[in-house]
This record gives C-alpha cells, structure tokens and sequence, in this order.
C-alpha cells in the first residue's frame, strides 16, 4: 500500500508496517524477514467447512423447522446465496490483500479506521459468541450421548448441557494455549469423517424420503407457519455460515493465496449449502416440520434414530460432537487471530498478541477470547447466541462489499486483484443488500445487543486510537 | 578453485540453538545460506511472532553471518518464521539453489570423510559438493556404496571409481580418495555402522517414499545416530515445482 498507516494510539503504539511483498509461499515483511505460508487448499477447505457444518447440520434442524415449517429448506437456501454473493467479493478482496484479519483488514484499508474499528472489534467478539453458540450446542449434544447410555445430570443449578459448555469451552482455550499438537491435522481428518458420515446418511434419507423403501413420507405443506418465518428462520440459521470468513482471517498464511483463498472460500460455501438443504429436506420429511420442532437442538439424532435406528442415533450423535467442538474450535482461534489483527494495527494494546515463551502461544488473546466465551455460555440464550454472531458478521459482509465498490471505482494503484469477480457490480450490491436487509428479520433483542456491541467499539476507536490512521491510498 | 557450492544452513534461531565449533572452518570454501527460522505452533500467526521476536533473531543472525564470514565463507542470510520448519528448509534450498543441506554437528579434527553413494543420479551435485568443500582441505575422503541384491561388485566399483575420476578431473588430489563397497541388507543401518570412523558425512536425499513417512527420512535418522556434521545432498528440483501433496 502506497501510503503507510500511520499515527499512534493512547499507549503510544504504532500500527506494523505493511509487508514488503507477498510470493505464493510467504509474506515478505520489512527488512528481509519472511512469514511462511502453510496452510494449503485442503486445510483451507477444512476450516471454512469445519467452521460452518456444526451449526447448520447439528443444531439448527430442529429450531428451524419450528419456526418455517417445511419452509426450512427455503430459509437454509436463502442464506447460501447470501453467502455465496458475499464470498466472492471477499475472495477478491483476499486475493489483492492476502494478509491475517480478513475482512476487517478489507474494510481498514479501504474505508478507513474507524469503520475497520468496529469491524474489526466486531469480528473479535462476534466469533466470541458464535463459540459460545457452538458450546452450547456441543453440552447437548454429550447430554444426549449420557442420556443414551442412561446417565441423567439432575440436580444442577442451571441446565447439565450449560456446565458441559462452560468445561468445554475452558478445556479448549486451555488446550489452545498449552497444546502443541497439530491440530490443524486433526481438523481435516474430522471434516473429512463428518462428510462422510453425512453423505452416507444423507443419500440413505433422500432415497428414503423418495420412498424407494416404501415407507410414507409425512405429507405436508411448505410454508406451514406462513412465508415471512422463511426470512426470520434464514436470519437465525445465518450463523451456520460463517466460516468462509474464518478462512479470510488466516489469509496470510495461505500458500498459493490468489489460487486456494477462492477456491477454499467459494467451495466451503457451496459444499455446506447443499449439505444444509438436503439435512433439512429429509430431516422434515422423516417427521414433519412439526414434530422435527419438538426435539430441539439435537433433532438430528432422533431423525437418525427413525431413519436407521440405533446405530444411526450413535452414529449422528458422534457426528454432532465432533462437528460442534470442530466449529468452537476453529472460531476460538480466529478470534485469536482477530485479537493479533487489531493489536498489530495498534487498535488494541500491543501486550494482547503477545506470545508467551513456554508453548509460543498467544495466551492474552486465546484468554481474551475463551473468558468472553464462558459467560456467554453461561446464559444458555443459544438462539440470541446465534444471531448476535450473524449481526456482527452481516455488518462485515455489507461494508466487505462496500469495500469492493469503493475499489473497483477509485481503482488505486496498488489494487491488484488476481482473481475478479464475475457480475460485477450486480454481486456486491446485493452481497450488501441482502446482507443488510437479513439484520431486520432478527429478534429485536439480538439487534439492541449487536448495535450496543458496534457502539462500544466505536468509542473503543475515539478514545483509545482516534490518531490510528490505517486507510491506504485510496 | 571451482566455484563455491552453495550450503544451506538452517539454525533454529531464536531457541539457542548455535553453530557447533569446526563448522564455519569445515564451510570456509563454500557459499553459506545461512537459514534462521523460528517454528510457530498453529495457534500462532507467524507474523505475531515476528512482532515479538524480530529484533532478537536479527540481531542473533548478525553473529552467526560473521562467524562465517571471519572463516572465509561468502554468506547470505535469510529470517523465516514458519509452521512448518521442513518446508521451510525446502523451499530455501530449492530457492537458494542449494547443492546440499548441513546438518550441523561438533566436528573437532576434518581428517576423514564418508561420502555415501547411492547410484548415478545425482552424482554430478555431489561431485560438486564433495570438490567445493573439501578439495582445499586435507581430509581423506571415503566413496562407500551398499551394493544391492544382484548387484555385482564390478558394476559397485565402476561406480564409486566413476565419481573419483571426476574428483580428480576437477582437480582433487587423488591420494585422498579411497572407495569402499559394502553388502548389508539395510542401507541405512550400513551407513550409521560405517560413520564411526568418520568426522562427517555427505550422503544423498531419498525420494520420500512409504518408509520415510514411517521411519523419517533416511538423512535425518542417521543424522540422530552420528555425532558429526551431515551434508544432504540435494534432489535436483524441476523448475515449476507443483504444489506438494499436504
């Protein structure tokens, strides 16, 4: 970028220089020091995907079908193409700035602090409660495993799936700071099972819904609860497709950026579509939209256990605690990552990033993310959860899109894109409108939170680096 | 003197690792790509840890550059912090276009050196190695091959007296090369036997294959076993690398 960031902040700290260069497999930065690139295609794939499948899939079935009735489907499709109309602006945007922090790097560099500011304070905290969400998720999910081996938690001040979150959510930010295993191996090795253990059941669920076994599937009607829970159900569901924003987040560590940051970005997309679309198909059609809506978070399991009996409730009971402690996984170290973008942009105190001796880890912001993580689980609100992480990360998707119009148009210098959208500007304007508009179909209690959380970064960005001047030549 | 070969040599920066004595003296006639790098756990953003450690490693850099230099090597540098240190190493020595990868090692007298000859592939870089590093010392040097099954001794010695002529064709003094040929079912395990009564080790990089993802590369398990330097040599590299499988 042709013109530095600049100025300083309370403390006295000045944003990072901006890198020299970037090659295929590093970032070149300052005198010589080069930051490897590691991550390939299939990790990319991996985290977009394994960020994304645990909601969609495993939590929301139930919940959803409730609200829309068969309509579900619809709602699940609706928030695909959202996604898909704001993934490829990202993409291009990933591929002209390849570098950690993703959208809110975009959105600072084009638009100014101040909007990265609150993007950027905004990402941190609405991965925060897209964890929590997740947590939430993962505690029923191991009270339904102990319900299945016939152990029941009573007794308990607040519900056994709450306390299940909270030690799950303290043992992962535990593990992230001390562990040194590879976990990103381990990621890919579950996004592969999980597909598929979901494409077997699935093709099982559709041939079934068919008939071809001769079972009658439950005959219904599509918009049961009416057409507008079609838009509110797609808002609430919005959370399950977060990730491909994760893979943006690591974009400066991934090889071949102009190439895998697309593919990676676009693909996870498409592939958790079409997974969600057909879940939520044969979920409705093995029980009506109706009964679906009784079984809450865990749905899918008592869909499996119909469809194939026992070992189909194991089975998709496995699934579901391997894909809710995949996404909260993944989401707690990108808001790790998030935490290091601000803090390297002197937006947050530089100590926030640092590394700690013992295990080379960011202890601050893996804590500055899991302690948050905590007290969100403890209010147990899984659907304010999910919709406060979709507010925060609609915001982003909107002024990503803005970003790309405001590019596009001055076209400066240095904005050099490998990969260029097709339907341009057709694709970032509705990428933004419907981005934008999806916000109004929230709960009214999710969008007071949102708005608190964006004022509360602003006046983060007025008082602590109003003198932060990040916006590049533009 | 022919030209120098380029050596890369990577240095776990930041972790006190340091160049054992003898080796700047053993690379004085070689160009020394000297690789520090930093290996990051994946919850780490390599440029976090750049923040944080940049200024130490440079300034560590600085005294590892002058103790070659002060041997009389030529130097280039280059600070890398990464997930990954193997592909890392890689990709330096690819772009660098280094002859051989030292594994560094406390080597006191050079006098004797075991070359271990795999076939011809790959003969001409380690020719230029084994010249550019050790023909302006005194050092002996041994040209060993593990004769395979159906392998006549004939075809083992034409060989190793193959890569000697072309030693002494360039010039290295044919007093100090002897050949040694050995039968033993493990190639590996012949050569950790045989570098007892040595004070370094050039040997070939294997193509990975099955065993390597098991076992670890051959270079490495008999570096873990030797305590001398080990030069690897390296892999010719075709120009456009594709993407290597993760």
């Amino acid at each position: 970028m042709s013109d530095p960031a600049t100025g300083e902040n309370v403390a006295g700290e000045r944003p990072e220089p901006e890198p020299e260069g970037v090659t295929d497999e590093t970032t070149v930065q300052g005198d010589d020091v080069e930051l490897e690139r590691t991550i390939g295609l299939v990790g990319g794939l991996a985290i977009g995907i394994g960020t994304m499948i645990g909601a969609g899939i495993f939590v929301f079935p139930g919940l959803a079908a409730e609200e829309a009735g068969l309509a579900a489907t619809l709602s699940f499709g609706i928030g695909g193409v959202i996604a898909l109309l704001v993934a490829l602006p990202t993409s291009e945007l990933a591929t002209a700035m390849p570098r950690s922090g993703g959208g809110y790097y975009f959105i600072s560099r084009s638009m100014g602090t101040s909007y990265g500011a609150i993007v950027g304070l905004g990402l941190w905290l609405g991965l925060v409660f897209a964890s929590a969400f997740y947590l939430v998720g993962l505690g029923h999910y191991i009270v339904a495993v102990l319900a299945e081996v016939g152990v029941v938690l009573t007794g308990l001040p607040v519900g056994p799936h709450v306390i299940l979150g909270l030690v799950f959510g303290a043992g992962l930010t535990a593990l992230s700071v001390g562990g040194t295993e590879n976990t990103a191996k381990l990621q890919n090795g579950i996004v592969v099972i999980l597909l598929a253990v979901l494409t077997g059941f699935l093709t099982y669920g559709v041939l079934d819904a068919a008939g071809v076994f001769g079972r009658q599937s439950v005959p219904q009607e599509f918009f049961s609860q009416g057409q507008l829970p079609v838009l509110s159900t797609a808002a609430l569901v919005f959370t399950s497709y977060l990730g491909f924003a994760q893979v943006a987040t690591v974009a400066g560590e991934i090889k071949q950026p102009s190439r895998n940051l697309p593919l990676a970005m676009v693909g996870s997309v498409i592939v958790v579509t079409l997974f969600y679309v057909v879940t939520i198909f044969v979920a409705t059609s093995s029980f009506g939209a109706d009964r679906l809506g009784t079984f809450g978070e865990t749905a899918m399991v008592e869909v499996a256990r119909d469809l194939l009996g026992l070992p189909g409730a194991v089975m998709i009971l496995i699934a579901g605690l391997l894909a809710t402690f995949s996404s909260a996984n993944a989401s707690i170290l990108s808001a790790s990552r998030s935490v290091y973008a601000l803090s390297r942009d002197a937006l947050l105190p530089r100590w926030a990033s640092k590394i700690n001796l013992k295990y080379g880890t960011p202890h601050i912001a893996l804590g500055m993310a899991g302690g948050p993580i905590l007290v969100l689980v403890a209010t147990d609100q899984v659907e304010i959860l999910a919709e406060v992480a979709s507010f925060l990360h609609l915001v982003m998707y909107a002024l990503i899109c803005v970003a790309l119009l405001v590019l596009r148009r001055r076209d400066p210098p240095w904005y050099d894109p490998s990969f260029r959208i097709p339907g341009y500007p057709a694709v970032p304007v509705l990428g933004a409108l419907a981005s934008a508009g999806l916000i109004a179909f929230m709960n009214p209690a999710s969008i007071v939170i949102g708005i608190a959380v964006m004022g509360g970064s602003y006046l983060w960005y007025r008082y602590y680096a109003t003198d932060v001047k990040l916006k590049g030549d533009v | 003197m022919t030209e120098r070969p380029s050596v890369l040599v990577p240095i776990r920066v930041l972790e006190g690792e340091s160049i054992p004595d003898g080796v700047p003296k053993l690379l004085a006639d070689a160009h020394v790509v000297l690789l520090g790098y930093h290996v990051i756990p994946e919850q780490t953003a390599p440029g976090q840890a750049r923040m944080q450690f940049e200024e130490r490693a440079t300034a560590r850099m600085d005294e590892l550059e002058a103790l070659f230099e002060e041997a009389g090597a030529t130097v280039g540098r280059r600070l890398v912090f990464t997930h990954q240190a193997q592909k890392t190493i890689n990709r330096l020595s690819h772009e660098e276009d280094c002859l051989a990868v030292l594994i560094p090692d406390t080597v006191a007298e050079m006098d004797d050196v075991l070359v271990a000859v795999r076939g011809t592939v790959g003969i001409d870089r380690l020719t230029r190695i084994v010249d550019g590093v050790f023909a302006g010392t005194d050092a002996t040097v041994t040209l060993y091959h593990v004769a395979r099954e159906g392998e006549s001794e004939a075809d083992a010695q034409t060989l190793l007296d193959g890569l000697a002529d072309r030693l002494t064709d360039n010039g290295f003094d044919d007093d100090r090369i002897q050949t040694r040929i050995e039968r033993e079912q493990d190639p590996v395990d012949a050569i950790i036997d045989a570098t007892v009564d040595f004070d370094a080790l050039v040997m070939g990089e294997s193509d990975p294959t099955l065993s390597t993802f098991v076992f670890g590369l051959p270079a490495d398990q008999v570096a873990e076993q030797f305590l001398g330097p080990v030069f690897v040599v390296q892999r010719e590299r075709p120009e456009s690398d594709e993407e290597q499988a993760e």
